[in-house]
């Protein structure tokens, strides 16, 4: 957003929303923070359709039904059976917390893992709008669109998880922006999660909070 | 979608902060979840969380309980906030009774949770913890600001909205509670926490100086 002077009368200042920059989130119309309604949802086009989709966590996206610009993963898993032990699940949310990413730094990312020969996530919403899955491309019209987060998300077996790491820590020093790092596992039959260890053997950062699926869902699937 | 996750904070800071939520495995057991996940709405209401709400509808402070009940669909997400770790236990001692079939995930801090699980007979099936952020740091405001933004994942709640509701705290315009509120709003899934964020603002306007 920037200041702009009226031409017709100079004493008059408004706001000018940069559309470069609007990732479309649509949160600023919802707030009705516009005391002379003024704001207004352009029709939007592709690309710039996959703004709203990335954004706005009222879009529901097409193929993963479901709001937001991420998957089920472990939310269900008990259901589902994503996850199982000795793999881990893996996601990258490029452009969180708040700062937005364009598409050619979540190309960055991919191709990296792709160069790993690691298999993203079918159905995850940034998986669907690549090129070429195993070299990691985007599709060359979106790489220019700016979203507020979108998840590059994979499984790994467990003892790839460092070798991971590293290749994240050097693209993260490739990008323009930032990214928040998931790491999901199933418990162990003892209970222990078996990443924990690991990661701070190696004095990196891992919170002390976090989500935990409590194995109420139905039918449980046949892991 | 990890919109609970990468809360940021000390421990006694998130140990006043506990989601409770719950969807439907698409394909898999999502035939009538919306009735279940009305259930479901129902069993968190009894423990007065601080805020509710649905993904598709909204949250509590901007919807009426009446709206977010009746428009629960099989896409919706359900969710709850708590403050006190009892009222985790009781939960989860009466959905594992009310036996809806619906996959239920607790947020907060992974020994509390753990506990709050046992008390209830309860196991944790899997969990998913936060590796931290990674890349150009400083493109990000203070962490002071982030423990206050990242409790919206879906980043409805930006770090200009903070900065504007401390300056109107500190000139007296708006309490700490109704500040507080406003940045509950936007959240629009109804996971922000207005009672820890009315804490964080406590803690963080004193120490914010204003210019003339």
């Amino acid at each position: 957003m920037h200041f702009e002077r009226d031409r017709k009368n100079p004493t008059r200042i408004y706001y000018v929303i940069d559309e470069d920059e609007c990732v479309e989130c649509s949160v600023c119309l919802r707030s009705g923070c516009c005391p002379t309604e003024a704001l207004y949802q352009p029709e939007l086009v592709w690309p710039r359709t996959v703004r709203k989709n990335f954004s706005d966590p009222l879009k529901i996206h097409p193929e993963t039904r479901i709001p937001g610009r991420g998957t089920e993963e472990m939310k269900t898993n008990e259901v589902t059976g994503r996850y199982r032990r000795g793999m881990y699940g893996m996601a990258f949310e490029l452009g969180r917390p708040g700062v937005g990413a364009r598409f050619h730094d979540v190309q960055k990312v991919a191709q990296a893992l792709a160069a790993l020969g690691i298999a993203f996530e079918e159905n995850n919403p940034v998986t669907k709008l690549m090129a070429d899955r195993s070299k990691g491309l985007i599709k060359p019209d979106v790489l220019d669109e700016k979203v507020l987060s979108a998840i590059v998300e994979f499984m790994i077996p467990a003892e790839r998880l460092p070798q991971v790491l590293e290749v994240l820590d050097r693209v993260s020093q490739e990008i323009d922006t930032v990214f928040s790092g998931d790491i999901i596992t199933r418990v162990g039959e003892d209970g222990a999660v078996p990443y924990a260890d690991e990661i701070r053997k190696r004095g990196r950062f891992l919170s002390i909070n976090g989500k935990s699926n409590v194995g109420l869902g139905r039918p449980l699937a046949k892991v | 979608m990890t919109h609970t996750l990468h809360r940021r904070g000390d421990r006694e800071s998130l140990s006043q902060d506990y989601i409770v939520f719950t969807m439907s495995a698409k394909g898999l057991n999502e035939e009538g979840s919306a009735e279940r996940m009305k259930q479901f709405l129902g069993i968190l209401l009894k423990h007065h969380p601080v805020n509710y709400g649905d993904m598709v509808t909204g949250n509590c402070h901007v919807k009426s309980q009446e709206e977010i009940l009746q428009n629960i669909q099989s896409t919706s997400i359900i969710h709850g906030v708590f403050t006190d770790e009892q009222d985790v236990v009781e939960i989860l001692k009466e959905l594992k009774g009310a036996d809806l079939g619906m996959s239920v995930v607790v947020t907060g801090v992974h020994d509390e949770t753990e506990k709050s699980c046992r008390k209830s007979d309860l196991a944790k099936h899997t969990v998913e913890n936060s590796l931290g952020i990674f890349g150009q740091h400083k493109k990000l405001p203070a962490d002071e600001i982030l423990q206050l933004t990242t409790m919206c994942g879906h980043g409805m709640v930006p770090a200009n909205l903070v900065e504007r509701v401390i300056v109107q705290v500190k000139r007296g315009k708006k309490t700490l509670r109704e500040g507080a509120v406003e940045l509950t709003r936007p959240c629009h899934c109804g996971i922000y926490n207005p009672i820890r964020a009315e804490h964080l603002l406590r803690r963080l306007v004193p120490l914010v100086t204003l210019g003339a």
